[in-house]
């Protein structure tokens, strides 16, 4: 077991960029509030010399004016400024061409999205969801986003801060980065299985099982990295790749979709998807009124 | 015309009653026996369509992809066909998207995604599969901006809790009935982390007001509030979608900077106001009726209600 690298989201931001050029608050020229979102750091910086805006989790700050935030959980603020840093890139970036649009970098290590009821009354889902589709739109228009999973990736909490980047590195589990949406004894109390025969199944079933390795059978973490000093030159590697990749539809979601099926994780999603394809391909004239002659409704 | 009352209806009876009657055809349905391949393996019992209808029929002349979730199979929780099938359905409606706009077809045809929602979010039993699935979900509304309109109903016994709760934010126009439960959190998982002094689940008005259409309609996260019925559903989905896409655009509350911006602005607002309910919330809105809310049926509550006020609050 090497050193948990859980709560280490600041220091990793270090062990990502040249040296000395992380300017927190500061994205594609905007300036966020210093007190806004606490646990949530955005920034910009160099990588290789090239510009990049970094968003991360800080687990030592708690937001005084949300008191269920705290430990890296993501909450209203944190996702809203998250999803403005974004916009701020992308906004800047508009008239760039695709391979000069600055790349966004995830550091992963969050525990959850706020759970509260304040948090319900305003509508916690638009805070997480606002986030996703500003990186889901940043990816489309061409910006490399690469995640990396320092720590804990969980639930909701790595949909919003992960799953829609191009690309998904995480540590090895030896650094005890956790990636699940539950733990098997909540999952034993909540389905009422019984919890042994849980844990027998979670060490070799990808699709429920906790941890990176079972992921990367799923597709979702396309590579596993196993030192801190690989961090920096896979990301950088990574952007190269993505940038030539995206057109093809490699990357993203729909990327590790395929991924899934080629490494044996996912294979019913496609059979699903394609037949759905081949009903509908029987049936489709009679729902296009525009040719009306098949159409005959 | 149906009266049918949507929250008791089955998935299967919501799809078919919410397009023109005869139009609806089911894709990947129960006779293709596409069966989570990951619940026997718990010992657990499947069901033919994995707890998700999807189809197609038709909205007058708008050719409509639908997605109905089922409740009463585990909870209308989403695993990995379940997720193919409502990923399928966005994949259809895109490639329509395409059709209809080479043919270049008039507005009133052009094709859209229905989702009614009916699911606490990620399926424990398959819960890695499930949870990419709602990211592909996510990528596919993105995938949408600007060609096809997505409608989220919300109506069912379950709501729409979780993941999905991301999903239906997501959407371009949402529709609720009272009935209605929107959220992130669930009560049950609220009282569990933080306690019942925060949150007791027991307590369903409580439930009601912090989630249920009508407080979502307050806040504008609800764009449409609709009596418990079918037919009601129906008639507000025919309605929106006569609109130019643009009124329909208009309608989301996130998903550009600007909306974001007002959102963080409602949240800090909210900070300072800390209510201990929502009906606090009603009252500095300008709701001196607020107590009487939860008792009104849906046509004497919207002759009252005064919504948030869009920008600075």
């Amino acid at each position: 077991m090497t050193e948990s690298l859980i709560g280490k989201g600041r220091e990793a931001i270090d062990w990502l960029l040249d040296s000395g050029s992380f300017r927190e608050n500061l994205v594609a020229g905007e300036r966020f509030p210093a007190d806004l979102g606490p646990g949530a750091v955005v920034g910009s910086g160099l990588l290789d010399g090239q510009e990049v805006t970094v968003l991360a989790n800080d687990a030592q700050a708690i937001n005084e004016k949300f008191p269920v935030v705290y430990f890296g959980v993501i909450g209203l603020e944190e996702a809203y400024k998250m999803a403005l840093a974004v916009y701020a890139v992308r906004e800047a970036d508009r008239k760039k061409p695709a391979s000069q649009k600055r790349p966004l970098l995830l550091l992963v290590d969050t525990p959850g999205n706020a759970p509260g009821k304040l948090e319900e009354i305003a509508g916690m889902n638009k805070a997480t969801g606002a986030y996703q589709l500003a990186l889901a739109e940043a990816r489309m228009a061409g910006h490399p986003v690469i995640a990396v999973v320092i720590g804990r990736a969980i639930s909701g909490a790595f949909l919003c801060h992960g799953l829609q980047a191009d690309r998904i590195l995480a540590m090895n589990p030896g650094f005890g980065t956790m990636i699940h949406v539950m733990p098997v004894s909540s999952i034993s109390r909540i389905t009422k299985l019984d919890i042994e025969q849980l844990e027998a199944l979670s060490k070799t079933n990808p699709v429920f099982a906790a941890g990176a390795d079972f992921f990367y059978r799923l597709g979702g973490v396309e590579e596993i990295i196993d030192s801190v000093e690989e961090i920096r030159p896979r990301v950088i590697r990574q952007i190269g790749e993505v940038r030539e990749q995206k057109a093809e539809g490699k990357t993203g979601p729909m990327g590790r979709a395929a991924l899934g099926n080629e490494r044996g994780g996912r294979v019913w999603r496609s059979r699903v998807i394609r037949k759905m394809e081949e009903e509908y391909a029987e049936i489709a004239d009679s729902y296009r009124p525009w040719r009306k002659e098949a159409y005959g409704r | 015309m149906s009266r049918q009352s949507f929250l008791g209806a089955t998935a299967r009876e919501r799809a078919a009653g919410l397009t023109d009657a005869g139009t609806f055809q089911e894709l990947a349905g129960p006779r293709d026996r596409l069966t989570s391949p990951h619940l026997p393996v718990l010992g657990e019992a499947v069901s033919f369509d994995d707890g998700i209808v999807t189809g197609v029929g038709m909205v007058r002349q708008h050719p409509v992809f639908v997605i109905s979730q089922e409740g009463r199979f585990i909870g209308g929780a989403v695993g990995e066909v379940g997720g193919a099938k409502m990923v399928g359905i966005f994949q259809l409606a895109l490639a329509e998207y395409e059709e209809w706009k080479s043919h270049g077809a008039q507005e009133d045809c052009r094709p859209a995604v229905i989702i009614s929602f009916e699911t606490g979010g990620v399926r424990l039993h398959e819960a890695n599969a499930g949870l990419l699935a709602h990211a592909e979900v996510m990528d596919q509304i993105q995938c949408c901006r600007g060609k096809v309109p997505v409608l989220g109903l919300i109506g069912s016994k379950v709501g729409c809790f979780g993941g999905m709760g991301f999903v239906a934010a997501a959407v371009d126009v949402i529709v609720m009935s009272p009935e209605g439960r929107l959220g992130l959190t669930g009560p049950e998982v609220i009282e569990q982390e933080i306690g019942k002094e925060e949150f007791d689940s027991a307590d369903k008005s409580l439930i009601s007001r912090t989630t249920g259409g009508k407080h979502k309609y307050l806040m504008r996260d609800c764009n449409v509030l609709v009596p418990d019925s079918i037919e009601a559903f129906r008639q507000a989905i025919g309605d929106i979608l006569e609109k130019p896409y643009e009124e329909m655009e208009k309608c989301r509350r996130i998903g550009s900077p600007a909306l974001v911006k007002e959102q963080l602005d409602v949240a800090e607002w909210l900070a300072d106001l800390a209510p201990s309910d929502a009906r606090d919330v009603w009252k500095a809105m300008g709701n001196p009726m607020a107590e009487e809310y939860p008792d009104m049926d849906v046509e004497e509550f919207l002759t009252h209600a005064v919504r948030r006020r869009r920008g600075e609050q």
